[in-house]
């Protein structure tokens, strides 16, 4: 089987993010980007079928500028064994949202034929949750998303899912869309003798017009801002001060 | 301390500022040091230090200078309890900042990190950097000449500030709070008061250097053949790089051995640690390429095997577990017990020699642990030693003194130092006695009886009171 991990170039989630002077987004100049940490862990997941002797190609697909080279060549380096970059903006402000996204990865999918597509559950950029989604509506295949365990077995799969207050075990036909959960498992580190070896992995480049897509923005963006600030905390000498404090100022016990 | 010298200050400067100390303010980190009860002090500016310092001086009150109490070596504490405690937490606002000049000028009670987030924010680096700078103290900082992951590139405490404003034991206030990189105008009393631990006065409030921001940074965790190789991989980065390694840090396998004793669910990078491993990191502007230079050396000294393997971190993330794996060594240290810690130096070049030869020297004390790690490329070593897996630190307390001197004898013969960073504090003053060089210490004792002639000043701290 063929899986195709779509893999997205966004803001490091350890970068303190700054709002642009004028409100209309998130400065990205100079700051630090790599791959969306989802993303890592679908990869580290198709890597482990593979090893598993489940899959047989693991191919990923970036969408966005030039730059996402980095990230596919960090998918290789772990240890998928194609890439394809959709070059669909020139600058790194441009966005390409879920529907154009899911509009192209259709239309890779038509070329590449994989049986699972493995997607982050989102992008901690945007924060959508809608690009699995949307993908599985435009092909009419199965979903199932936020997943925390994935089990294939011949034209089924079985998925447990992270929902609000437990757990959900759901069995899906395949060809599936399945997005995966923080809790799924640990991407690995990529290694030197790795990185070296991805160099050398084949990464075609498309454009969005190559697979016949309108990437035009179809929101706009109102206003950006930085979330309010969190007051400094203070320091309790003790239990007792504690548990006053809890009681009389933030009158929760 | 009596009642009496309580109820006095406590006239005199009112319950706002005068308490009885907390049981945190009377330990420290490492848990040797114990201080009796005192009273703790804690002025709201700097003419309150001064007016407490002066109150103190006319009554012969010693004082304990306090900022976060992070310090290792028992300098703030007072196990007598003969003392008050001053502690400068209360100072802590930012006086002046000039991303131009890259200069910021703080007052001593700001914790280090909120430091270096406020030069972050104005697009600058302030780049001391301790695993304990979200409780250490600037003042703390500069009384310890601190040194940390960054000295390599950036230099110590010392060299990253340029002017001082202190109070002196007798109370009067060194307006020295310049901002200048040239000045040279007599005895340099901003360096005298770096590193005295507190022992010549208080200081309140620092001028201190910013850089420019790294824009690009790499880091990797290698597994190095063996120490001699770690040597070299610096130099050779060093030369590719131009001088970009920021950091350079070395550790054996003991340290992530303990790591999985005592933390079984902190993620480890390496399946199976390798005995010597280095974390490397390389930062400089935009477009540098720091990722290929690095890479290209690398690549060279897996072929020739000084490096085994690589991992590069490809996300700030990863960075971040990289280097969290390094300090929380500190941590799976102190709940494995040392029996001895040794904070050392040795000419980098030396270091493979004195980690080769140590080990027999210390195998006459039984069935131990050696975890060596530290700033490699600072010749900075933590050299500690602990009891065998499974074994009590308080059934090898009594070889501790035995243990220290041939660590430390050793790296006398290495033409090394015995206090890297930490400082002498109560824990080194007979070592200081013992290896120091006889003229610095008349000279050192001249000029605490010069500046402190009542020794009210931190007594029995780097110097003995006595
Ligand atoms: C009550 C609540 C609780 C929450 N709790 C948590 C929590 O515990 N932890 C947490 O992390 N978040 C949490 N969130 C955040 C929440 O999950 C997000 O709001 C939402 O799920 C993310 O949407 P998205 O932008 O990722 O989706 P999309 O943008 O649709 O991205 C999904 C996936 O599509 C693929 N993709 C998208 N764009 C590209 C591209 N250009 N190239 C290649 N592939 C691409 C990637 O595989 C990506 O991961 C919480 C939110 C709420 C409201
Ligand atoms: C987990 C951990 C990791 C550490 N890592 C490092 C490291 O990598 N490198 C390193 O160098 N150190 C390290 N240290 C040691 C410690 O953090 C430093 O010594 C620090 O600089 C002390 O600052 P502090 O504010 O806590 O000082 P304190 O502990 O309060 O005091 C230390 C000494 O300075 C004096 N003093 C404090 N404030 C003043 C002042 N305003 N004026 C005059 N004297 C004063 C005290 O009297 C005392 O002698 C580490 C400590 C811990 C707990």
């Amino acid at each position: 089987m063929k899986v195709l991990v779509p893999v997205k170039r966004v803001i490091d989630y350890n970068v303190k993010v700054r709002v642009k002077a004028d409100g209309s987004g998130v400065d990205l100049a100079n700051v630090k980007m790599s791959m969306n940490p989802f993303d890592e862990i679908a990869v580290e997941e198709a890597i482990r079928m593979k090893e598993a002797g489940k899959v047989d190609e693991i191919v990923v697909v970036s969408i966005g500028i030039e730059k996402s080279q980095e990230t596919l060549r960090t998918a290789l380096a772990m240890g998928a064994d194609r890439a394809i970059l959709v070059n669909a903006a020139d600058d790194v402000h441009t966005d390409i949202e879920p529907l154009a996204v899911a509009k192209l990865l259709k239309a890779v999918i038509a070329e590449e034929n994989p049986g699972l597509v493995l997607c982050g559950k989102q992008a901690i950029d945007n924060d959508m949750n809608a690009t699995g989604q949307m993908l599985s509506a435009l092909l009419g295949w199965s979903q199932a998303t936020f997943a925390s365990e994935i089990n294939v077995d011949g034209d089924s799969a079985t998925v447990t899912r992270e929902v609000d207050g437990g757990l959900q075990t759901i069995k899906v036909k395949m060809p599936a869309i399945v997005t995966v959960d923080l809790r799924l498992n640990e991407p690995r580190y990529a290694s030197l003798p790795n990185i070296m070896k991805a160099k050398k992995k084949p990464l075609d480049t498309k454009t969005a017009a190559d697979l016949g897509v309108d990437v035009a923005p179809r929101l706009s963006v109102v206003k950006t801002t930085e979330p309010a600030e969190r007051a400094a905390g203070v320091k309790v000498a003790d239990v007792a001060e504690l548990v006053a404090k809890l009681k009389d100022e933030a009158g929760v016990i | 301390m009596a009642e009496d010298i309580f109820g006095q200050l406590l006239d005199e400067f009112g319950a706002g500022v005068v308490e009885h100390a907390a049981q945190s303010y009377l330990e420290e980190p490492r848990g040797t040091y114990q201080s009796a009860p005192m009273p703790l002090i804690r002025p709201h500016d700097t003419q309150g230090v001064s007016d407490v310092v002066a109150f103190c001086h006319r009554h012969n009150i010693a004082i304990i200078p306090y900022g976060g109490g992070t310090g290792l070596v028992g300098g703030q504490t007072k196990p007598d309890g003969n003392a008050v405690i001053l502690s400068i937490e209360r100072l802590n606002k930012i006086r002046d900042i000039f991303p131009t000049e890259n200069v910021i000028v703080v007052e001593a009670g700001m914790f280090l990190a909120d430091v270096q987030a406020a030069a972050d924010s104005n697009n600058r680096l302030f780049p001391l950097s301790l695993a304990s700078e979200g409780s250490c103290r600037i003042g703390g900082n500069l009384a310890t000449n601190a040194g940390g992951t960054q000295v390599l590139r950036y230099g110590n405490a010392r060299d990253l500030c340029l002017g001082i404003e202190a109070v002196l034991p007798d109370g009067t206030i060194h307006h020295g709070l310049r901002r200048l990189r040239k000045d040279n105008t007599g005895y340099d009393l901003r360096n005298l008061l770096i590193g005295s631990e507190g022992s010549l006065g208080i200081i309140t409030a620092a001028a201190l250097k910013l850089f420019p921001k790294p824009q690009e940074t790499t880091t990797a965790l290698l597994a190095v053949s063996n120490v001699d190789a770690a040597v070299q991989l610096l130099g050779m980065v060093q030369d590719q790089t131009g001088g970009l390694v920021s950091g350079f840090e070395l550790m054996h396998r003991n340290g992530f051995e303990f790591l999985t004793e005592t933390m079984p669910t902190l993620r480890q990078a390496f399946d199976t640690p390798p005995e010597w491993s280095v974390l490397l990191e390389v930062s400089g502007g935009a477009d540098f390429n720091l990722d290929e230079r690095v890479m290209n050396v690398l690549e060279t000294a897996m072929e020739t095997e000084l490096v085994l393997d690589a991992l590069l971190a490809q996300s700030q993330s990863q960075r971040d577990e990289f280097w969290n794996l390094r300090e929380t060594i500190p941590e799976a240290n102190r709940l494995i017990g040392a029996i001895s810690s040794h904070d050392i130096s040795v000419p980098i070049s030396r270091i493979p020699e004195f980690i080769a030869n140590t080990p027999a020297l210390l195998a006459q004390f039984g069935d131990i642990r050696i975890n060596c790690f530290g700033h490699l490329g600072d010749g900075n070593l933590h050299y500690n030693v602990y009891p065998p897996k499974g074994g009590q630190k308080k059934d090898f307390t009594h070889l501790r003194d035995d243990i220290q001197r041939t660590v430390h004898d050793q790296v006398q013969k290495f033409d090394g130092s015995m206090s890297a960073e930490h400082g002498i504090g109560r824990l080194k003053v007979a070592d200081l006695e013992t290896y120091g060089d006889p003229a610095k210490l008349a000279a050192m004792r001249a000029i605490k009886f010069a500046l402190d002639p009542k020794g009210i000043m931190n007594p029995g701290a780097v110097l003995r009171n006595d």
